[in-house]
């Protein structure tokens, strides 16, 4: 057979050309250039696919393919992933996007394909690990998953049975998932739940908090006029590639695009107005854009009478009960009339002429205005917050939350589920590490306070799991977590879970190998559009061995060495914490069909997929799967689309029953919680003192569902922040940064510490060869002028940057895309192992590691190079600069409300001095404690400032919300004092 | 009758690619996917995104070059290819066949986009295809499918309805370095001219990029503009990969020998012709030829050593593709070797009259030897430097250099005045020629550019050297005929590998 009749005969078998999808009745995915061209194969196909292999070409040699969906893990976004699993040797091929997937839509980053990379990664941790020497010392040996499982069970159930609970911490970095490990902690009632929101995006979720009561934006880019992003989402964004499509479908519709990046980012590029602000100015910005629609009278009256709390506000605040609209209007010009462009213009150092041009755009946009603040400003500065309290008080005017083209409240457009055996108890004892009475209002734990806390508190825990987490590297003064880590006091036993080596897993007692993305079971949902959808993450193997005919029972089955996967995991230590179901756990992972048996996995999701995603049953039904079949096969469905203002829908009759309206219009009802398919969670809502439920909130006469906050409304006003001591910081306003010029020396510039690239994950994706060949290091970003002034003569030369703690040393960028006074460093690089130490090698230096006291230093020894292993590309490693690690000489700078590290550093920059090499760092974590101190000296604790002696006003949100006798605090504490 | 009928796609699709730069975020997406879709080592690279900052804050701006092979349809490198393995489909798609490339990288050096590469895996060339194995299944190529902003199009240019033929025949578009002739078929949409211009960005300090470093690889074409750029505008190149040129010291020396060989042959005959020795002069009937012949065999030896599959070298001969200089050049220097082993075989073999005749053949065949490097070089589209029409005759006077200067060096008694007049006039013109790279101006900026960096740059020293080795033999000559002549000889050396490594040392994409 020649070559062209083979090809005739292959298409007529195979082809994935529109004629011949459609001819077949098979599903056409079009794609980008819209021809006859599909993007995918026909997902009736997915089983056995055949594809002409590129490395023969032009030989037309077949391969054949099963198609498994997954879920990708390199960020947040949870995109689509389509396993190429070859029919032959049964392995992966390749990773392509998943089209059936809403949020991703078939399309990915270079990180999706990259995670070949991962799982091929010649020296991925494959078998658990024990700690041989002292811990730190980087001696290993491999044991068998009982004897970890029974060692760390034992200790746990100990615990528990001493009522030690709070000494049992689950540390989690990318949670990667929805729900299954807070179900967890809730069934062990245990208070342990730890996160890294408070280094990654506590600032602006705090500011949405506070307004709707749901802490994530959720912008309806594709249908926007106007599109406002602080900072660069189009690159390297929470919801990176789902939001970069709409972002530029929404350009491309015609909308502007008005970005805020201090730093000239691929997004700026893009931007139809780019301002780039002195760091910490733009929440001021935001108020002189305010300022300028209030008094041009550029707002939506009707919603902002409707939706603002501002009733509330006048009483309380004006001592004006009974105030009308137009009083309030009035007031409202007054309060933001000093912020004006010309205040705006000089503490950003962007012209007034440009404010004015930026605030017009903005008052074009109606109702179709898409904002965005996720890190970025809201997570460099103290009071950073204030970012997304001042840009949703933009949306907040213009009537631009909840609607088409407008920024959604997160909890709309997602679906979390409702899992089988909910545990109802809640954890009776409160986590004071996490949790501490100094920062009552902080939206998230305080994780990366912990080596402080836990010696303020002298307190001990005795289980501590770092998962996709960590904090030696990711977290400030990471020197003083490896002064924590090291001390078995502190920290009984430290379990990494992980599927890469990493800086904090070398102080581990226990390394257990966890798998990568196309190796676990999760289930996600995020809000990227105006809809709600679900994703499924799969162990791709194990759904092809299914496929197969053959039965796996436990993804170590499928998986390389004995990785694992958490959901099992779980599952199997909870039954040992539980063996005999004395301690009231084990029943939550048990079998509700085998009574007496474990519960599985493909039991849990199936539970799950039949009984809490609406219309998942039918659209299963309709292909004759089980809906359970249906998600193995597609990986993801699609709930609801165009979700709409749930604020302004009326109450249902059947939740309304002997109802009682009070004074501020909330409406309360005796009728039962309906069931809901969702799993429950977000702000708990004080019932009135009847013990009626709220339902909604009186509107114009309409009992209405209203917002998830005290009053039901937008919250222009905060009681709670006026009632726990920061009556000053109740609207939306402006709080000079800690970088803010006032608070600098004269040799010291603010440096921006936070930013991405758009191929690096964090310390998750050094294993990735692709991405580490194109991003390696990261240079000191510097203006030409600032270059000049602090004799750096050219790009490449070496400089030290003094921080509070130390100093560090890298190369220079010398850049016109950075505002003069203003340095950057990206994070991402500076990855290290000690000498010694067993680890991986990609994108790894081998650094020597000094303690004298509390003086501490890494010096690189060994950066990239080339290197033998199982896969011969990475004899092929070309580059040797690696960067440097800069978190290590950052003091801890926690926001006194948000509870946020405000990441910006103060920093001294001066050419190197004699015998500095690049990637040195230099701290003293003596200093630590120091600067620890300095801010904390800014909070207004619970003790003394909770208006009703508890720890936390109990409405906000919380992780793993303990009982309410827990919000207590103990009863020696000072009474209120406001 | 008038017809209401849309004219629709009757012929074979004439495949196309429009990269959009107007949505184009620079997030390498289409990187990862290439390499994986289709195995690309680390390394080397099928397409990649270039960035380069331009503009002064806080007016400044990032614009990135999706950068790839642009299916050409007059491809040099299907011209270059000397066995068909860059092969043009009627589709319009340029393809590769690595069973059948020898590593010669002629379409290396012919690209003027420098798209195509040695994967150092099989040690084959190739480059972007469109996924030519997918189209032909009914798939979008790797890159299509994966980029988040559906910044990259593939359609058919004969499909009026297609959307890349919507934006190609009605939008702003531009292509790379259209002065080529080559007619690409990757159409940029919004693209800046300070990426698409490989000069037009000042290639940063201290071997860094934004976030990555330049490279220190072997044989490395450093990228941007090492002095002022071709831009007025502030432009920075901020990312790019480390490009390698082609030819290595082994081409140099390869234009060398065969100087030595095509001259050792000719300088005898012109000799002969002029009556300054006579046929039976055993410079003309031995030394002459065996000199010609060994280092004919050095010459042959050094392109099969610069083979990247030396055991595939027959297939130049085997499989030629017609339009190759190196296909015509390896059949100009077989003949040529064929007429010397003639030559020696009748002198031995006692019939020393024959080679007189056989000069008829073995002169144009000895010249044509030494002429069409001009020829192969003047078909790697891609450097500037070589594209002259004067490099010829320049070439045959090095021949004649060459072959006088190493007779000389062997037979000074036998050979007479005739060889050292042909050296002096030859080292003369040459030095006039070598020279005329400083002295006049160059048509191109990539040209200046290669002539600053043999003039001025990294291959300065080779270059002076050349040309003070030249004139001080010259004026040697006429104290000691063998220091000149040696003088002569290394001089040449030293220029010819100035000449062929600054002519690929000017960044293409």
């Amino acid at each position: 057979m020649n070559d062209s009749t083979h090809l005739n005969e292959l298409n007529q078998r195979v082809s994935a050309a529109k004629a011949e999808v459609e001819g077949r009745g098979e599903t056409f995915y079009p794609g980008a250039s819209r021809i006859h061209l599909a993007s995918f194969p026909p997902r009736e196909r997915w089983n056995d696919w055949v594809e002409l292999d590129s490395k023969s070409w032009p030989e037309k040699v077949e391969k054949r393919y099963m198609l498994v969906p997954t879920t990708c893990f390199n960020c947040e976004s949870a995109c689509g992933l389509l396993a190429y699993v070859d029919r032959e040797t049964l392995q992966v091929r390749k990773f392509e996007g998943n089209p059936e997937h809403p949020g991703s839509r078939g399309r990915n980053c270079a990180k999706g394909p990259a995670t070949l990379n991962q799982i091929t990664d010649p020296d991925r941790i494959l078998y658990p690990l024990k700690r041989s020497g002292r811990r730190g010392e980087g001696k290993w040996e491999q044991i068998s998953w009982d004897e970890a499982l029974d060692e760390i069970a034992g200790r746990i159930r100990t615990a528990m049975q001493e009522e030690r609970h709070e000494e049992v911490v689950y540390h989690v970095g990318r949670p990667g998932e929805d729900g299954y490990t807070e179900r967890m902690l809730a069934a062990w009632g245990v208070d342990g739940h730890n996160s890294h929101t408070n280094v990654c995006s506590s600032g602006a979720r705090s500011g949405y908090h506070w307004w709707m009561g749901m802490d994530r934006p959720s912008p309806d880019y594709s249908n926007a006029k106007v599109i406002l992003l602080v900072s660069s989402h189009l690159e390297t964004g929470h919801y990176f590639n789902p939001h970069a499509q709409r972002i530029m479908e929404g350009k491309k519709n015609g909308a502007k695009l008005i970005v805020f990046d201090t730093r000239l980012s691929n997004t700026a590029t893009h931007a139809d107005h780019w301002l780039s602000p002195y760091p910490g100015s733009e929440a001021l910005i935001f108020l002189a854009i305010a300022n300028w629609m209030i008094r041009e009278g550029k707002y939506d009256r009707e919603f902002v009478r409707r939706w603002w709390n501002w009733q509330e506000y006048m009483e309380v605040v004006n001592d004006e009960p009974g105030a009308s609209f137009e009083n309030f209007e009035e007031h409202l010009r007054e309060i933001y009339s000093e912020f004006t462009f010309e205040y705006a213009s000089t503490e950003s150092g962007i012209d007034a002429t440009t404010l004015l041009e930026v605030a017009k755009v903005v008052s074009t946009a109606g109702t179709r205005f898409a904002t965005h603040n996720w890190r970025s400003a809201g997570s460099g500065n103290l009071g950073g917050w204030q970012v997304a309290r001042t840009l949703t008080l933009l949306n907040a005017l213009l009537g631009a939350l909840a609607t088409e083209g407008g920024t959604f409240p997160n909890s709309w457009n997602k679906f979390t589920p409702r899992p089988p055996r909910l545990p109802h108890q809640h954890p009776k004892g409160w986590n004071e590490v996490t949790w501490p009475r100094e920062y009552p209002l902080s939206l998230m734990e305080m994780s990366f306070l912990m080596p402080h806390l836990m010696k303020d508190q002298d307190a001990h825990l005795d289980v501590y799991f770092t998962r996709v987490y960590n904090p030696v590297w990711t977290n400030p003064d990471g020197f003083s977590w490896i002064e924590m880590l090291s001390d078995e006091e502190r920290i009984g036993l430290h379990v990494a879970m992980t599927p890469t080596w990493n800086e904090t897993a070398y102080f581990a007692d226990y390394i257990l190998p966890m798998g990568h993305a196309s190796e676990r079971h999760d289930l996600t949902s995020y809000e990227q559009y105006n809809g709600q959808w679900i994703a499924f993450r799969q162990p791709v193997l194990r759904a092809a061995r299914e496929r197969l005919d053959e039965e796996i029972t436990d993804t170590r089955q499928v998986n390389p060495g004995e990785v694992w996967e958490e959901n099992e995991f779980w599952i199997d230590l909870t039954w040992r914490i539980d063996p005999d179901g004395s301690l009231g756990i084990r029943e939550f992972f048990e079998s509700k069909k085998v009574p007496g048996e474990k519960m599985t996995i493909d039991e849990y999701y199936s539970w799950i997929f039949d009984n809490s995603v609406p219309g998942l049953p039918e659209a299963s039904a309709a292909e004759g799967l089980t809906p359970l079949e249906y998600m193995r096969r597609y990986g993801a469905f699609e709930i609801s689309n165009k979700v709409g203002r749930v604020h302004e829908q009326s109450v249902p009759d059947n939740e309304l029953e002997d109802v009682r309206v009070d004074e501020m219009g909330r409406v309360y009802s005796r009728a039962p919680i309906p069931p809901s398919p969702k799993a429950p969670g977000g702000t708990k809502i004080d019932d009135d003192e009847d013990g009626r439920r709220r339902v909604g909130i009186r509107v114009d006469g309409e009992i209405l569902k209203g917002w998830p906050t005290p009053t039901g409304k937008l919250e222009f006003w905060s009681r709670t922040l006026h009632d726990w001591g920061w009556p000053e910081l109740a609207i939306p306003t402006y709080i000079k940064s800690h970088i803010h010029p006032e608070n600098l020396e004269d040799d010291q510039v603010p440096l921006i510490t936070t930013f991405r690239v758009p191929v690096q994950i964090h310390t998750r994706s050094a294993n990735s060869k692709w991405l580490d060949e194109i991003a390696h290091t990261n240079p000191l970003w510097i203006h030409p002028i600032d270059a000049d002034r602090m004799g750096i003569s050219k790009t490449g030369d070496l400089v030290r940057v003094e921080t509070e703690l130390g100093y560090f040393v890298l190369k220079s960028w010398i850049t016109e895309g950075i505002r003069p006074g203003v340095a950057a460093c990206s994070h991402h690089m500076g990855r290290w192992k000690p000498e010694g130490h067993k680890g991986q090698r990609l994108g790894i230096s081998t650094v020597a590691l000094n303690q004298e006291g509390s003086e501490w230093s890494l010096t690189p020894r060994k950066g990239g190079e080339p290197f033998a292993s199982s896969d011969p590309d990475t004899m092929r490693i070309w580059w040797t600069d690696l960067g440097v690690h800069q978190n290590l000489t950052h003091a801890v700078h926690p926001d006194p409300i948000s509870g946020m590290h405000c990441w910006h550093q103060a920093v001294r920059i001066c050419p190197a001095k004699e015998g500095d090499q690049a990637g040195d760092v230099s701290v003293d974590t003596g200093k630590s404690q120091a600067a620890y101190e300095k801010w904390l000296a800014m909070t207004r604790s619970a003790d003394r400032y909770s208006p009703d002696g508890t720890r936390r006003p109990y409405w906000m949100l919380r992780p793993v919300r303990p009982e309410r006798d827990a919000y207590r605090l103990p009863l020696e504490t000072e009474p209120a004092e406001v | 009758m008038p017809t209401t009928q849309v004219p629709t796609a009757t012929r074979e699709p004439l495949w196309a690619k429009v990269i959009d730069h107007t949505r184009c975020i620079g997030c390498h997406a289409c990187t990862t996917a290439c390499k994986s879709e289709n195995e690309v080592p680390l390394s080397v690279t099928r397409t990649y995104v270039k960035y380069v900052d331009t503009g002064i804050f806080p007016q400044a701006r990032r614009s990135f070059q999706v950068t790839r092979c642009n299916q050409c349809d007059d491809a040099p490198c299907v011209e270059a290819c000397p066995t068909t393995a860059m092969f043009r489909r009627a589709d319009g798609i340029v393809d590769f066949d690595k069973s059948i490339c020898v590593g010669c990288k002629a379409c290396i050096a012919a690209c003027p986009y420098d798209a195509i590469f040695i994967n150092p895996e099989d040690k084959s060339a190739e480059k972007c295809n469109f996924c030519a194995h997918r189209l032909d299944v009914g798939l979008e190529p790797a890159c299509v499918i994966v980029c988040p902003t559906e910044a990259i199009l593939v359609g058919d240019m004969n499909d009026p309805l297609s959307a890349v033929s919507g934006i190609i025949n009605r939008e702003a578009v531009a292509v790379r370095r259209p002065e080529k002739e080559t007619r690409p078929k990757l159409y940029y949409k919004g693209a800046d001219q300070a990426t698409l211009d490989p000069l037009a960005a000042r290639r940063p300090d201290g071997g860094i990029f934004m976030w990555s470093e330049q490279g220190d690889v072997k044989h490395q074409v450093p990228s941007g503009h090492s002095g002022p750029s071709n831009s007025s505008a502030a432009a920075l190149l901020s990312y790019d990969i480390p490009h390698r040129a082609p030819w290595d010291w082994r081409v140099s020396l390869y234009t060398f020998t065969k100087s030595i060989s095509s001259g050792a042959y000719l300088v005898p005959l012109l000799l002969g012709l002029s009556g300054m020795i006579t046929w039976t002069n055993p410079v003309w009937t031995l030394l002459g030829p065996i000199v010609a012949m060994i280092f004919l065999m050095f010459t042959g030896a050094l392109l099969v050593w610069d083979l990247d599959h030396p055991e595939r070298f027959w297939m130049v001969l085997t499989r030629p593709q017609w339009r190759s200089w190196l296909v015509r050049g390896g059949f100009i220097i077989t003949a040529y070797g064929g007429i010397l082993a003639l030559h020696l075989g009748a002198v031995i073999g006692g019939r020393p009259e024959i080679p007189q005749s056989l000069a008829w053949l073995g002169g144009p065949l000895a010249a044509m030897t030494a002429i069409y490097t001009a020829y192969l070089f003047a078909q790697a589209k891609a450097r500037d430097l070589w594209q002259s029409p004067l490099l010829p005759p320049h070439l045959l006077v090095q021949a004649l250099l060459a072959g006088s200067a190493s007779l000389i060096l062997l037979n000074p008694i036998e050979l007479g005045v005739g060889a050292i007049w042909t050296l002096q006039a030859s080292l003369a013109v040459h030095l006039m020629l070598a020279l005329g790279e400083v002295s006049m101006p160059h048509p191109t900026a990539h040209a200046a550019l290669a002539a600053r960096n043999m003039t001025k740059g990294a291959y300065a020293a080779f270059y002076w050297g050349g040309i003070v080795l030249t004139a001080s033999a010259l004026l040697l000559m006429s104290a000691n005929v063998t220091i000149g002549a040696l003088a002569g000889l290394v001089g040449l050396f030293l220029h010819e590998h100035a000449y062929v490594q600054a002519g690929q040392s000017v960044p293409l994409a």
